[in-house]
């Protein structure tokens, strides 16, 4: 077998490999007298088709197959010998494929690129610690409060906040147009709901009131018949109600699902959930900003046949959320591609990095890891043993935890050696989603 | 002999475990032929079409098969079969031909 690689591109090697022809021709004949055995032939018995009959009929496929699992085969002998580290699947062509010649065979594949990683001392990472202040805990509080709020009706004029239930005719030069009329609708006011001026149009009024507003559509609005028009409603106020924000006691504390019976304890948990929230949020910023900064350290060509895996992952994805959250079954392979190249390009990127490190600092998802990382997860179950259980019976799932923990092991390893800056935040930055930097990237295109 | 004819005469190749042995053994070939083709057709046929000389030619009837159903009895058609055989060291691939 003689083999020879040369590099076509970048990544891309073409290795041409030549098999002599006995080997193959003997291979071939095995499969035939095998097939002979099997193959089922009118005018035959079956297993008395001879071996001549069975050549005419299916030599050339029994050939193709033949040579095809060969190629697969000395490639990978190959690949072994000559210590090459293919990407993705390679694509193989018969050059020569003749009974009685020396078969060739070129194979053409991307190698995985030799990942040097660049110094960890010179990355920039930013690391965010955010302090929970009582402050937080108390608009926290708030904001649970209006979650709760409940209306009661008062004989009163309606003002911002309040809730009030109106039937109302919109006219358009007199005449009543489409959608424009409603009776029995709830508003609350300061909502923003409706269209500018018709909230606060209705500011004022008390309950049985009957008030004609003159309101200007937006010039943007989504029905081009009205946007920018001037309308009339004539709107009859039903009822008044206005919005109580509920007490701060056991029963408010029972409708979060909470056993707590003191303020003190109950925002003891609060601060307990914020506090895990802001970690997880950190956590996940920290590991974006570490991404990003080796990504940008570490430039480097990626074989294209993993970008390709990994956009048609991310399609799948995509889909599958769209799906979930909107209801859409959408065709992950309808999707442009060029929507996730960049995306894909870094994931890939950064994978054969994390690899890398993962080699070089020897870090493993050991044991022990695994286990005090299990341990964490199951200790929010109500049975934390037999989630354990759950994880450590079931490969799959386990594999996915190891991965899980070897990521967060070599972020740390990373965070360790690379130059770090701290930052402290508040909370309500520590748990609003980062801005990612693609994002950032492409609007500086589009300003340019 | 009428051209036309000798288009018409040959039916097909007969393949089946008895005709390969013959082929083998005595340069046979097997042909399904028309039921009223006669040996002389059939050797102008297969030399013209095949382009090979002809020793000589065998021909056999093969009655059709009886077959009762619920309406009564029915008889599968007769075959008419060649055994053609080839001049020394001639033979006929029939991957090349219709």
């Amino acid at each position: 077998m003689q083999v020879s690689v040369e590099t076509t591109s970048g990544l891309e090697r073409r290795m041409t490999v030549g098999l002599p022809a006995d080997t193959v021709d003997g291979a071939v004949e095995a499969r035939l007298a095998e097939t002979a055995k099997r193959v089922r032939l009118d005018g035959f018995r079956p297993g008395k088709v001879p071996v001549s009959v069975v050549r005419q009929r299916f030599g050339a496929d029994v050939r193709n197959e033949v040579v095809g699992e060969m190629m697969r085969e000395k490639f990978v002998e190959a690949i072994t010998s000559e210590k090459l580290q293919p990407a993705g699947n390679p694509q193989f062509e018969a050059v020569k494929n003749e009974r009685g010649a020396d078969v060739e065979f070129t194979a053409t594949f991307e190698v995985y690129p030799e990942v040097e990683v660049a110094d960890l001392g010179a990355i920039e990472v930013t690391k965010q610690a955010a302090e929970i202040t009582d402050e937080d805990i108390n608009e926290m509080l708030e904001s649970l409060r209006k979650q709760r709020v409940e209306y009661k009706p008062v004989e009163r004029a309606a003002q911002d906040g309040d809730r009030v239930n109106i039937n109302f005719v919109g006219k358009l030069d007199g005449e009543a147009f489409e959608g424009g009329t409603a009776n029995d609708q709830t508003l609350v006011l300061g909502s923003g709901s409706m269209i500018p001026g018709f909230e606060s149009g209705i500011e004022g009024m008390s309950a049985g009131e009957e008030k004609t507003i003159k309101v200007t559509f937006p010039a943007e609005y989504r029905a081009e018949n009205l946007a920018g028009k001037e309308a009339e409603f004539d709107i009859k106020v039903n009822t008044v109600e206005e919005g109580v924000l509920p007490e701060i006691n056991d029963e408010f504390f029972k409708s979060f699902g909470s056993e707590e019976t003191t303020e003190e304890s109950f925002r003891a948990e609060v601060r307990e959930n914020m506090e895990r929230e802001a970690r997880n949020a950190l956590r996940n910023k920290l590991k974006q900003s570490v991404v990003e900064a080796l990504d940008k350290a570490n430039q480097f060509d990626v074989p294209g046949a993993l970008i390709h895996d990994e956009i048609h992952r991310l399609q799948h994805q995509f889909a599958q959320q769209m799906s979930q959250q909107q209801g859409q079954q959408i065709d992950p392979h309808q999707l442009p591609a060029e929507l996730f190249t960049e995306q894909a390009k870094t994931r890939v990127r950064t994978g054969l990095i994390f690899s890398e490190l993962a080699k070089q600092l020897e870090i493993t998802a050991s044991d022990e890891r695994v286990d005090a990382y299990l341990s964490d997860v199951a200790s929010v179950y109500q049975d934390p043993q037999s989630v354990i259980d759950y994880y450590k019976n079931n490969a799959e799932q386990l594999n996915q935890v190891k991965a899980v923990v070897l990521e967060e092991a070599i972020i740390d390893a990373v965070v360790e050696k690379a130059n770090v800056t701290d930052e402290s935040v508040s909370y309500a930055q520590a748990i609003a989603p980062a801005q990612p930097a693609v994002e950032e990237a492409s609007e500086e295109e589009k300003a340019e | 002999m009428n051209q036309q004819r000798l288009y018409k005469v040959l039916l097909g190749p007969h393949i089946s475990e008895k005709a390969t042995i013959v082929a083998d053994g005595s340069n046979q070939v097997v042909f399904r032929v028309t039921p009223d083709a006669t040996k002389e057709e059939i050797k102008a046929a297969v030399e013209k079409l095949f382009e090979v000389n002809v020793v000589s030619v065998r021909t056999l009837v093969q009655k059709g098969k009886t077959k009762r159903t619920m309406r009564g009895v029915g008889k599968r058609n007769d075959v008419k079969k060649a055994y053609v055989r080839l001049a020394e060291g001639q033979e006929i691939d029939f991957l090349n031909f219709q």
